[in-house]
Parts: structure tokens; sequence; C-alpha cells
């Protein structure tokens, strides 16, 4: 610190100055110490296995054989990957098809037991319920329920004289009950924390609302939801990141033998479920690493496509 | 608008009776309408059926639990089921719920206390190269975790200490998703003026972030705590690949209950709910904290 | 009442709590548990599903007292030789024992220098059937990684209140001369569907008989399946691939499957339906049948032999991976377990059917008959299926061409694509899942 070469202080002032430093310490060097402790584990288990990966991405790397060095080609290769690409589609289209009602449901949830009404606790307590049980659980259960045989929609439906449907056969029921899955799990999960937002929100501002004239429809589009965009940014991306790795739900929704592939036609196979085949079914290490680099991209353009029209659509500042 | 404009002398009076409106509005305003109590019984409803269908079927034997038409009331076996499940050696199922609490639990209060404190840093003090850093923060959650597994392995065996609980705590205490969390919430939760006068009286930024920041953080808080728990209780590729098997936890042990070429289904399914149960009890005691933060918050605004 | 102070409170016992259990944590990662003080060797074995080794266990611990034996068993085959795969490849953490199915044997054979050569250590090939060691040892034949426990000789089993409904013989030789050749088999299962009425159909899913019928087809000629002996892919060359996939064809053209897939819930409860009236039954099928079905139908089902010939599918070997600190002694375990006599134990407990032409006249196997299944002499039927067989060879990627494939042909069951577009797809399936 070259500004200690200021002129010598009498006595008395040495403290308050040693205070001065310190402060001065505390604000410049705090920052980081508050965020060293992420860094630093991050740094130790999530960097490596990270760089690893790409490594991995850039040879031909059977899991248990010979590694050879191969530079992009896996790269090039997974360009022109039909499988790929089918993956990246039955993904993307699951994500809108599970997304868009996901979100519409959960803010309006979300404003409703944001009302006063009676037994306040065990409806909001009851909102999270589906999340404490394991996805695994959730798919067993709901495969039970979609069962062609013995399910419970099937069963439903045939009150109303609908013949069996084969839920897994076809893309768009298969999609249809994943989508569910993934919305039975996660609403009220987003609910709660567009809740814990929405609480924050002083409540003058509505009465100000109110006094303007504004209804509560017209409240909640110009007082609620502007509020709301640092949580909507972070659903949304937390959202995307979750629906770009979506795994588990497609992977036990059929399952049995070859349940990596993702249905008979792979018309519901995610880009996860493709890296873990490559990776542990074929055992193409490389290749795997190579999709796994590819989500991560895909992650992160979706990502900001997203933050930018959140900002459009909610106002920007 | 008009109306106000064209009669002037009649505007006083009907600024009283607007603010007589508000103020009964004010507490109109947050008052639940029966078709709101409509959406939250459904709600409600569909939340729990599942729950509730898995202990129909945890409690039916296998054959009924594939019968046509389905039957909704749960039947006598759940003991049997209970009983076959901590019978079994090979399952470890009452030290699988043991370590399931030291790992979930372990991991809740590093992941909660490390994440409020980057949260906070993010939201509210400005440093150089916070930008990138927070970039960096963002981007290690869209890494997908399952090739992690092998280099996380290979990295486990280097320390020595592969096969232990530790190894499927120590990768998962810091969380990009927490501090994310902590830091979008903080932005909009705590005012910086709170920090200032703080700054102000000299309080240091440890001493700011302990008696100012944190109270304001605890919906956050409870809501990352809560949710961080559940992942980890019901985390399943890690603990499967890096446990030896001797030590699993819950969702391992419950990995073990099929046995070759043949599920019990409704012995799965008590076990399930064996697993569950644990984590329900949590978001009971820990979901009205929860709640009671989240009405503390509303209360302070 | 004060919420900040109560929250702080409970704050403070979890974050001591959280403490307690870091430190047991870090108490608990001692459990390397190799050799003790004492001269105690632990030995960890690695199963999955159900060898029936308990027995075994007890004995040899009682016949070793130094030697303690920490068995695991994993119950989803899929999980288990993933997690083995990745600990085999990471070089640390399998056990010293591990069990690896005729799937994934190719797979391990490939990486030969991460086991146990048996060569080295007193291999006796003339405790296995030929085809059985050919399985787990390297094309130059210079290495041998595993012992074989069990096989799975094929047969046919089928449901003999249904047949006798359908007016068709129920006694086991008579059902034997109904299909000496798949094209019978279709035949009689037309005339099964026709009387039979209703929604029954005859089999169960065509991935069953496909499968069957290529490990047949391959074992008559050329002798691998998928891939050549050279790993070459010859999915659209090899006649027996083609056989079996035009039969399986002509199953679902007859309308005879139930379109099941195997090994799901719903494939499950249909055991306990009059859905389907036969299926392709490798041994270890045997146990499978009578969990599903349950008491209701102890003695309403009965074994035949399959059409065109013998075959085995499916079946298992152990291992010592070159990671174990006590190769001697898992070497020495790994050979008791799957010695004659241990092939036995394993088929008394839960049958598993022994890999050892030593057993093979055994009376004990010979003579058994399995209540469940109308007392059919199990032991006969299936030992005379596999007594001969020719080896066929499985390529490294066995596991994923064949996953591909089932799907493909799948897809033919559930009416999304013709037999011809299926088998464009598969071939396209096949160069994908080989990496070619």
């Amino acid at each position: 610190m070259s500004d200690t070469l200021a002129p010598v202080q009498p006595a008395q002032t040495t403290r308050p100055a040693w205070r001065v430093r310190l402060s001065r310490l505390d604000h410049k060097g705090s920052p980081y110490a508050f965020v060293a402790p992420f860094f630093i584990f991050f740094g130790i288990f999530g960097a490596f296995p990270l760089i690893y990966t790409f490594w991995v991405s850039l040879h031909d790397w059977p899991l248990l054989g010979e590694h050879a060095f191969t530079g992009l080609e896996n790269y090039q290769n997974l360009l022109q990957d039909a499988q790929f690409w089918n993956a990246a589609k039955n993904t993307l289209g699951i994500f809108v098809v599970s997304t868009v009602p996901q979100f519409a449901l959960a803010l309006w949830l979300a404003v409703t037991l944001n009302r006063k009404f009676r037994a306040q606790t065990l409806f909001r307590v009851g909102v999270i319920i589906p999340n404490v049980t394991s996805v695994a659980a959730v798919t067993l259960i709901f495969s039970m329920i979609f069962a062609k045989s013995f399910g419970l929609v099937n069963w439903v439906l045939g009150g109303f004289g609908v013949t069996a449907i084969d839920w897994a056969a076809h893309t768009w029921s298969s999609w249809l009950a994943i989508s569910l899955m993934v919305d039975w799990r996660w609403t009220g999960y987003n609910a709660l924390i567009f809740l814990a937002a929405m609480q924050a929100i002083p409540k003058e501002l509505y009465e100000a609302a109110a006094i303007d004239g504004a209804s509560r429809t017209r409240q909640f589009w110009s007082v609620t939801l502007p509020l709301l965009r640092p949580t909507l940014i972070f659903t949304t991306i937390t959202s995307i990141i979750g629906g770009v790795q979506l795994f588990t739900e497609p992977l036990l929704f059929a399952p049995g033998a070859g349940a990596i592939q993702g249905g008979t036609t792979r018309q519901f196979q995610t880009l996860t479920m493709y890296l873990i085949e490559n990776g542990f079914t074929r055992f193409e290490f490389g290749y795997a690493g190579a999709v796994a680099a590819m989500i991560f991209l895909l992650v992160l353009i979706i990502s900001l496509i997203n933050i930018w029209l959140v900002r459009r659509l909610v106002g920007s500042d | 608008m008009t109306a106000v404009v064209t009669e002037p002398e009649t505007g006083q009076n009907s600024k009283k009776t607007l603010r007589r409106k508000v103020v009964e509005s004010n507490t109109q305003l947050f008052r639940a309408s029966p078709l709101n109590y409509l959406v939250l019984v459904i709600t409600f409803f569909l939340s729990v059926f599942p729950l509730y269908w898995m202990l129909v079927m945890a409690s039916r034997t296998n054959d009924e639990i594939v019968q046509m038409p389905p039957s909704f009331v749960p039947g006598s076996n759940l003991g049997t089921h209970v009983e076959a499940l901590f019978d079994q050696a090979d399952v470890l199922f009452a030290k699988s719920l043991m370590n399931s609490f030291i790992v979930a639990g372990t991991i809740t209060v590093g992941v909660v206390i490390f994440s409020s404190l980057a949260g906070f840093a993010f939201a509210k003090l400005k440093f150089r190269g916070s930008n990138v850093l927070l970039a960096i923060v963002v981007l290690t959650m869209m890494v997908p975790v399952q090739l992690g597994t092998v280099p996380l392995y290979i990295m486990m065996d280097w320390f020595g200490i592969q096969g232990s609980l530790s190894t499927v705590i120590l990768p998962y205490l810091f969380s990009g998703f927490g501090v994310f969390l902590v830091r979008q919430y903080a932005i909009q939760a705590i005012p910086d003026e709170l920090i200032e006068a703080a700054r102000v009286d000299g309080a240091s930024t440890l001493r700011i972030f302990w008696s100012v920041v944190l109270p304001g953080l605890r919906p956050a808080a409870a809501i990352l705590g809560l949710f961080t728990f559940m992942t980890y209780w019901n985390d399943f590729l890690w603990p499967f690949v890096a446990l030896s098997p001797e030590n699993p936890t819950v969702q391992v042990a419950l990995s073990r209950l099929s046995s070759g070429y043949y599920t019990d289904q409704s012995l799965v399914m008590a076990g399930t709910l064996m697993a569950t149960l644990p984590l329900l009890v949590v978001v009971v005691f820990f979901g009205r904290q929860l709640i009671s933060g989240i009405m503390d918050g509303a209360v302070k605004a | 009442m004060s919420p900040t102070m109560r929250g702080t409170r409970r704050m403070l016992a979890v974050t001591a709590a959280a403490g307690l259990a870091l430190t047991m944590a870090a108490c608990g990662s001692d459990d390397g548990g190799d050799a003790g003080s004492d001269g105690q060797i632990t030995l960890k074995v690695s199963t999955f599903g159900t060898f029936g080794y308990d027995e075994l266990y007890k004995e040899y611990e009682a016949a070793n007292p130094n030697i303690k034996i920490v068995a695991s068993n994993e119950g989803d085959l899929g999980k288990y030789t993933t997690a083995l795969t990745q600990r085999i490849a990471a070089g640390s953490g399998a056990g010293d024992v591990v069990a690896i199915e005729e799937g994934a044997i190719a797979q391990m054979v490939k990486a030969a220098d991460r086991f146990v050569n048996f060569q080295d250590h007193g291999f006796e090939a003339g405790n296995w059937v030929d085809w059985k060691n050919k399985q787990a040892t390297t094309p130059d034949g210079s290495s041998t990684i595993g012992l074989g426990t069990d096989i799975g000789g094929l047969a046919m089993c089928y449901r003999t209140d249904l047949f006798e409904k359908a007016g068709l013989p129920t006694d086991r030789e008579e059902v034997s001369a109904l299909w000496p050749t798949w094209d019978d088999f279709i035949k009689v299962g037309k005339d099964y569907v026709a009387k039979a009425g209703g929604e029954a159909k005859f089999v169960d899913s065509s991935t069953n008989s496909y499968n069957s019928i290529l490990m047949q087809e391959a074992g008559i000629a050329p002798g691998y399946t998928y891939f050549d002996t050279e790993d070459n892919l010859v999915f659209d060359s090899n006649p027996a691939v083609k056989k079996a996939w035009d039969t399986a064809n002509a199953i679902l053209d007859a309308d005879l499957s139930a379109g099941l897939k195997t090994f799901t819930p719903e494939w499950d409860a249909a055991f306990k339906t009059d859905d389907f009236a036969v299926l392709g039954c490798p041994a270890w099928m045997t146990g499978n049948i009578k969990n599903n079905a349950g008491d209701d139908f102890a003695g309403k089902w009965d074994i035949a032999t399959i059409p065109g010939g013998t075959g085995s599918w499916g079946g298992s070997f152990m291992a010592v991976p070159t990671q174990s600190k006590q190769q001697e002694e898992a070497i020495k375990l790994a050979k008791f377990l799957t010695s004659p006599e241990g092939q036995m134990s394993a088929f008394g407990e839960a049958g598993a059917l022994p890999s050892s032409p030593k057993n093979f006249d055994n009376p004990e196997l010979k003579d058994f008959k399995n209540e469940y299944f109308s007392d059919a002499p199990i032991g006969e039927i299936f030992i005379d299926g596999v007594r001969d067989l020719k080896p066929v060879y499985l390529g490294e990627k066995n596991q994923a061409v064949r996953d591909a494939i089932e799907n493909d042909l799948r897809s033919v069951e559930q009416g999304q694509r013709t037999a011809d577009e299926a088998w464009q797809q598969a071939i396209a399936s096949a160069k994908a899942a080989a990496g070619v």
C-alpha cells in the first residue's frame, strides 16, 4: 500500500488511521473472502472434472481401452449425427411443452398463495410435497398411472369409451406424459420461489396502484411482474438448465432393456440420455465428452436468448 | 378521468370515497375468492395424490397392484412389507437412512452458508471481477453432471477417500444454483440503504452480513436449505458409483430391492415410502419455519 | 414470541449437528478394510441379481478362518455393469471378486490387462463347457479373465391350462413334437390364437424369440452375431441375423405377439393374465415366471424344447480385477465359487444352471424336478440343450447393438414402422451403436 506514505499522524490518531486502513481492507478484501469458499470448492471438485471431460472429448477414448488424440473429430461427427439432433429436438420439444404451462401455472398459483386464506401453512407446504418424492419414485408411480393395460389414466379414458393408449409408443403422448411428470414435480417449487419474491414486494405499491384504479389483473402486470424480474430470470435459467439436462423421467418412463434410447424410434430420448448412451452403453467416452460440451453450449445459448427475452418482456432497467 | 375534470366540486368528495375504498380494499386486496379456494384444493389434491397412491401400492400385494379397476384404499400389508424391508441384510436400509441424514444434512448446511456469503457479495458488494466471477457461478450450473462421475471418481482415489461418505459430500458443498438464488433474492429483498446505514455506523462487512443481511435472507436460505436437503436425499447416480456397497445412502439401498430379473413392486413401493417419510417430517417442521420465514419478510416490507 | 431468536437458536443447533456429521463422515472414511493387524483378510465380492452364494460364503469362511467375505449384491444388472465398468476404468473401488454378465464379458475381455489372467493361476479348462471358456478368453487365446458360473440353456415355457382350452396337447413331449422348427411354431401359434379367440396372443414379445433364434442360428453358422471374430460389424451381411429378424417378423405378421416389453412392470403384470401362452425360456427365466405369476399359477406352466435346435442366452462369470490388493486370496475364492461343487450349491440355492460338464451327469441335477412347472425335469431339459453348443462370439459392442436392434424390432411390433423400414433403420442403428 503506497498511500501509507501519507504524513505521519500524531500518536493519538494512529488508532483511527489503523481503523481506516482495516476498514478499507475490509471493503476491498471481504467480497473476495465471501465468495472464496464457493470458488475453492469449485476449483477442487468442479473444475477438474470439467477440464478432464473436455480433454477426453478431443480423443478416441473407449472407457476401458487405448486412447488416441483425434482433435475436433468427435465434434465434426457430432454435427452430422442424426441421433444427436433428434435428441436435441426432443429435449427442446419436451422443454417447451413442459415449461410454458408450468410457469403460467406457477405464477397463478403463487398469486393465489399470496392471498389471505384459511389453512395457509397447510396449502403452502402442500405445494412442495411433490418435490419431496424422489424422481425415481415419481416416475415409477407415473409409469403405473400411464401403464397401457393397468394404468389409471387408460382406465378413466376407458370409461369414456377411449381405447387404451400406449403412452410410450407415440411422440405426442410420451412428451405429454413426461411433461406432466416434470410439471407435477416442479410447479409447486417454482410457485414457492415466486411466492417468496412476491412477499418481498411492498404492499404500498399495490395500494398505490389500487388508488390509481388498477384492477387485480392490471396490478399483476404492472406491479408484480416487473418486480419479479430477478426471480423470473433465475427460475427461467434454472429451468432451462434442468430442462436440457432432463434424464431420469424419460429414462424410467419406458423401463427395460434399451431404455436409454428413449422409445422404439427414439421419440423421447433427451440429450443427456444420448450422452449416457455413448458413455456407458457404447463406452465411447470421447464422443460422450463432446456431447457434454455441446449440451453446455446449448444451455448457454438458450439462457442468453432467454435473459434477453425476459428483459424485453418484463421491462429493462 | 373526464368526470373528475368536469365536476371539480365533487372531486373532494370522490377522493374521500376512493380513500375509504382503498382502506377497504387493503384488506380486500389479498383476500382469497372462492375460485382461489377451489384452485388451492385441487392443487393440494394433485400434489398429495401420487404420494397417497404410493401408500396404497405399498400396502397391497403385487397381485392387487395391477388389478383393474384399481383399488383406491390402502390394503393391510404395509407392516409386512416394511418388516421385510428392514430384514433384508443385503439392503442395509437402516444404515442407509442414517447415512443419508449425514450426507444431506452436511451438504445443506455447507451450501446454505457458502451460498449466502457469496450471494450477498455478488448482490450488494462492489468488487473488481465480480461480473466475470458471477458468470462463472452461473456457468457451473450448466455442466451436465452425469459425465463427471469418472473424473470425480479418479480424484477421490487420489485423495484416498474413495468409498467413504466424504466422497458424496465434498463435491456438492458448492452450489452455483444456491449462490444465484441468494443473489437474485438479495437484490430485491435487501435495501441498499440498510447496508449503507450500517456502514456509516462503522460496522464491518462480516458484521453487516451477520446482523443485517442474514435475517433478511432467511426466506431464500430456508427454501435453499429445504431443496438442497431434498435433492441430496434423493440423489442416486453419484452415490451409487462412489460409495462402497456396505456403506450406502438410502436411494442406493432402494435400488437393491429388485433382485435380478424380478422386481417386487410392492416391496419397492414400501421402500420408497419409508425413504420419503423422513423427508415429509423435515418438510412439516422445516416447512413451517419456511412459511413463517416468508411471512416474516412480508411483515417487514 | 420472537421468531428471530427461535430461528437463530435452531440454526445454531443445525450447525452443531452438521459439524458432528462432518466429523463422523471423516471418521467413517477408513473402511478400506484390507489386511487387518491380526492377519485377517477381507475379500469383497460383488454380484447382481441372484447367484445363490450365501451357503458357499459361510462354508469358505469356516474352512479359512483368516478370510472374511463382505458380499454385496446389486438388484439391477444395468446399474451394476455401469458402476463396475466405471470402477474398473478408474482403477479402484471394484470388489476383489466381481461377477460379469455374458453381455458385458466381451467388453471386459477387451481390457484383459485389468483382470487377473487365470491361465497364470492353474486354470482347469475342463471345469467348464468349452464355449463358456471361449467367451471369457481373448481372441488369441492367451488370457482368460473369467470363470463361468451359470448358463442360460434355452427351452420353451408354456401354459398347460391355456393349451388345453385351445385344444392343443399339454404333455411336454407332445408339445415339443408340435414345433421342431420355427415355421411349425408359427403354425401352432396361429392355430392357438384362432381357437383361443378374443385378445389372446401366443408369445409375450417378438424380441424374446428373436434373441433365441439369433443365438441358435449363429451357433449353426457362422459362430458370431453382429460382429465377426475380428470385431467388424457384419450386421447386414450375416445370414444368421437376417434369418432371426425375418422369423421374428413372421411371428409379428401372424399377429402372435402380445407386444410386451420384457422386464417391465407391464410384462410382469401380464403373467397374471391369459394374454400369452408361451415364452422363450432360458434356464434363469423359470425363477422369473414363478415370482411374477405367483402361487395361483403353480402347476399351470410346463417346459418343452425350443424350436430350431438348442442354444444358450445369459449366464455369468467371476473375475478378479488386477486393482485388488488381495489377488491371491481372491483367485482362490473365485475358483471355489465356480468349481463344479460350488455350481451345484448355487443350483440348489438359486436354481442357477451349472456351466460345468462335470455336473451334467450328476443325478442331483439330472433328476431334479420343478414342482412349479408341473414337475418338469428341469435339469434334463436344459442340460440336453447346452452340452454340445458351439461357441458364439459376441463382439465388444454387442450389448449396444443388441439394444438398438431390439428397439427397431419393437417399432414394428408397435406399428410405427413396416418390417422393411425397420430393417433399413436397424442397419443404420447398428452402425451408430457400433460407432462406424
